[in-house]
């Protein structure tokens, strides 16, 4: 199973580019996307899911081209959209068993897997309600089994937990987790503690570049030695952001305890702290957004 | 002060929102295209076989009459959507959570509309100037003659049509569908309403008020008895031609028109009393409540607690077949949810009346009764995906091009021959074949041009407006050349019913072509 991404650009009208010169190969596991808004996420992963053409480049699906024959792969595709809707009249069963039909799934076959979804999706409750009264929350959860409906080998989903409660949010990713080891999952979000859970590889992409891909290990190590903690009166912190990425902050009785990304000790009493993901993602981000600038001067 | 300011900035971004769009171009040039139509004659106002010299006052009385005639039907479709949007982008209820209060807030709406309708009249007022001097009769341009029936026989009208549009938003069942189709039986009740009662009161479109003119100026001494508007293909050769010098505005006309005016802020009044605020816990924005209890109950875990797991088992069929019953049978299932059990009686009674009637031109009429009662469901072809949002999650599924369009277009023939199917039984207990053909015309035709309309603007309007049109200059009038669905004896004899099998296929085409543009790949 492998999904070769290359050189895929795309523009919009304006000479806006959404995504410019990515790359990627992907074999088996969770691929957490991670971008600022509007970084490209969206447009990749529609590219991805057929639904967009891309301006150039080139997608192969286990070297079978897919922007030429799309088909081979819906029929392996489950992809849940960052902004989608539901038939408000059909009942939460009624529309899985519509988008069943029209993926092709057998009718006992179908049957069976959508009882099994919306028990894994926590709506067997509510399997006879219109979906019109859903909360978002619920909406969200029957988008995650539409996507589930085929058993995809490619698994797209977009801001999958946007709307979940914590609970559901668990329950989904420690669904993502066990489904990731069989098929390729791609997992946009702006929440790094969902792709930090489940992610074996992390690509960053911001203004439409592809800014890294790698292990969250190699992220990680990436920026070893490089997060100090600085603890400095609340009037000095402003002055301290302007010179320095800093990725938190806590106010205590002592002063305001600040998570820093730097190169070397910003000040003489910073003590040195265990890299997060977080911090890597915001380390990458700065250094695109120099190198841009840079590039630009 | 304050209160105009916020009605003046609300109504100033809707109007950019709506005069950038490439609908707005398409009305004000259908507007444009009428103008011509009279300049050259196409479009006439008849007095006998006799009509005016094209001075000002005839161009601009004709013109503005036409504008506010056409602009008051294609331009109250074209308004109607403003509370909608707020509702689809959600800003509605980001404004429901300022201070601007709801006569506010529909004022700037109404204020929208009319502005929108009010610069597509301008534009109308504007050409007429050109239009004078290309018919070239009377190179003398008087202005106030020109433009005066622009101010106040036009105008007046939008505004009453402006308002008439926010009101129909404000009202749940007005909304949609159907009251699109109900506004065009209403137009043309307010259009015939002023001269079968004889009085200039609600002359919306001021033909009354310009007849009642030309009759009280003798210039047309047969204009009580002989006075149309009508489009024809320019044969009308006018026998003579009379100098009219424009409608004398009397304190007692102006009082008319500002009558209108009036009406208008009435009905604004209306529909801020009927406004929801954009709640969407009322009307029908929220579907009936569900006897059992809201979902999900949520249930406190204990922070020792393991998280909750879940197992998904393996597919065991992974053979994707293509299922065309399965799919058809699902997209008839979501053609028809949502409708009451009277829909269903109405419909069952209207077949059986084809059945049972026995004059077959009375039989034709239930026909075409039967044809119009689902219009909302055929409206919806081609446009559920986008209105819903699901076009994303079916075009990623495997052949959306050969699978799922073909599903709902026989879904589709499949409602029009079950709701018609009572005239076919009788076409084929008289073994009338050529009957019989017309009807499996109109049976394609109707779905197909749904389909077609749905697909190529994303909208159920086009469709509704369009086929409510046509339906009533066809089957309605028993015009063979617009009766599609062959409902009137006399068309099974012509032609017209092979013509429309090859619109019927070149429809078909171009919906195919349109869907596969929306799916980009």
């Amino acid at each position: 199973m492998k999904l070769s991404i290359r050189s895929l650009s795309k523009k919009y009208s304006g000479n806006v580019w959404g995504l410019l010169d990515c790359n990627l190969e992907l074999n088996t596991g969770v691929l957490g996307l991670l971008g600022p808004n509007g970084a490209g996420k969206s447009t990749l992963m529609r590219i991805l899911a057929t639904v967009t053409r891309p301006s150039s480049g080139s997608i192969r699906w286990n070297d079978l081209d897919m922007l030429s024959s799309p088909d081979p792969l819906r029929a392996v595709l489950g992809y849940l959209p960052q902004d989608f809707g539901v038939y408000p009249h059909l009942t939460a069963y009624e529309f899985l068993a519509y988008l069943a039909a029209v993926k092709g799934l057998d009718g006992p076959a179908a049957r069976r897997r959508i009882e099994e979804l919306l028990s894994v999706v926590n709506l067997s409750d509510a399997r006879n309600r219109p979906l019109g009264g859903f909360s978002g929350g619920m909406r969200q959860r029957v988008g995650i089994a539409q996507a589930l409906l085929n058993d995809p080998q490619l698994l797209i989903v977009d801001e999958p937990t946007a709307g979940l409660d914590p609970e559901e949010r668990v329950r989904f990713r420690n669904l993502l987790s066990e489904l990731s080891g069989e098929r390729i999952v791609i997992l946009s979000t702006h929440i790094v503690s969902d792709v930090e859970a489940v992610a074996t590889d992390i690509a960053i992409l911001s203004h439409g570049r592809l800014l890294s891909h790698a292990s969250p290990e190699a992220l990680l190590a990436s920026i070893n030695g490089k997060v100090w903690e600085v603890l400095l009166p609340s009037a000095d912190l402003p002055a301290l952001q302007q010179r320095h990425l800093v990725s938190s902050v806590a106010h205590r009785t002592d002063g305001v305890h600040a998570r820093v990304v730097a190169d070397s000790a910003p000040f003489p009493n910073s003590s040195p702290l265990e890299p997060s993901l977080e911090d890597a993602y915001l380390a990458t981000i700065a250094a695109g957004r120099a190198t841009q600038a840079g590039a630009a001067a | 002060m304050i209160a105009a300011t916020v009605v003046l900035a609300a109504a100033r971004a809707d109007f950019l929102e709506r005069v950038r769009r490439y609908s707005f171009l398409f009305t004000l040039g259908l507007a444009l295209y009428f103008g011509y139509m009279a300049t050259v004659g196409r479009l006439t106002l008849r007095i006998g076989d006799s009509r005016g010299i094209y001075n000002s006052a005839w161009i601009g009385g004709l013109l503005a009459v036409v504008g506010s005639t056409f602009i008051s039907l294609a331009g109250f479709y074209f308004v109607k959507n403003t509370l909608q949007r707020d509702t689809e982008t959600r800003v509605g209820q980001i404004l429901a959570a300022t201070p601007i209060s709801r006569f506010a807030y529909i004022l700037g709406k109404f204020t929208s509309n009319f502005a929108v309708l009010a610069s597509m009249i301008g534009i109308l007022a504007l050409s007429s100037i050109v239009m004078q001097l290309v018919s070239a009769e009377d190179m003398h341009i008087h202005l106030w003659k020109l433009l005066s029936p622009f101010l106040l026989l036009s105008l007046p009208a939008m505004a009453v049509v402006a308002a008439l549009a926010i009101v129909f938003e404000t009202i749940p069942f007005l909304r949609g569908g159907f009251g699109n189709v109900a506004y065009f039986f209403l137009w043309t009740a307010i259009l015939i309403a002023p001269i079968l009662g004889n009085s200039p009161l609600f002359d919306l479109g001021g033909l009354f008020i310009l007849r009642q003119s030309i009759i009280a100026s003798g210039a047309a001494p047969q204009a009580e008895n002989s006075f149309s508007l009508s489009i024809d293909s320019g044969q009308f050769k006018a026998a003579s031609t009379f100098r009219w010098e424009g409608i004398p505005w009397t304190a007692e006309t102006l009082f008319t028109r500002l009558l209108l005016c009036a009406v208008a802020l009435l009905l604004c009044v209306l529909a801020a009393t009927l406004f929801d605020r954009f709640d969407p816990a009322r009307g029908y924005r929220v579907l009936r409540a569900s006897p059992t209890p809201a979902l999900p109950v949520t249930v406190s875990i204990p922070i020792a607690s393991p998280a909750p797991t879940t197992k998904l088992s393996p597919l065991v069929t992974k053979a994707q077949r293509f299922r065309f019953p399965a799919v058809l049978a699902a997209e008839l299932r979501l053609l028809f949810k949502g409708q009451r059990w009277w829909w269903y009686s109405i419909a069952a009674g209207l077949v059986l009346a084809q059945a049972l009637v026995p004059k077959p031109d009375a039989r034709g009429m239930v026909l075409a009764f039967a044809w119009i009662w689902p219009i909302l469901l055929w409206s919806s072809m081609g446009v559920r995906e986008q209105r819903h949002q699901t076009h994303q999650i079916l075009f990623a599924a495997p052949h959306p091009l050969a699978r799922q369009l073909p599903a709902v277009w026989l879904a589709g023939v499949l409602l029009a021959v079950v709701t018609g199917s009572g005239f076919a039984l009788r076409l084929l207990l008289d073994r009338n074949l050529p009957g019989l053909f017309a009807w499996t015309v109109g049976a394609l035709f109707i779905p197909t041009a749904a389909l077609f309309l749905g697909v190529w603007s994303s909208s159920s309007k086009p469709f509704e407006i369009l086929y409510t049109l046509l339906w009533y200059i066809g089957p309605m009038h028993a015009m063979p050349a617009f009766d599609f669905m062959g409902s009137s004896p006399a068309t099974a004899t012509t032609h017209y019913p092979l013509y429309y099998l090859a619109f019927t296929a070149i429809l078909f085409v171009l919906a195919i072509a349109g869907r596969k543009r929306q799916l980009l790949i």
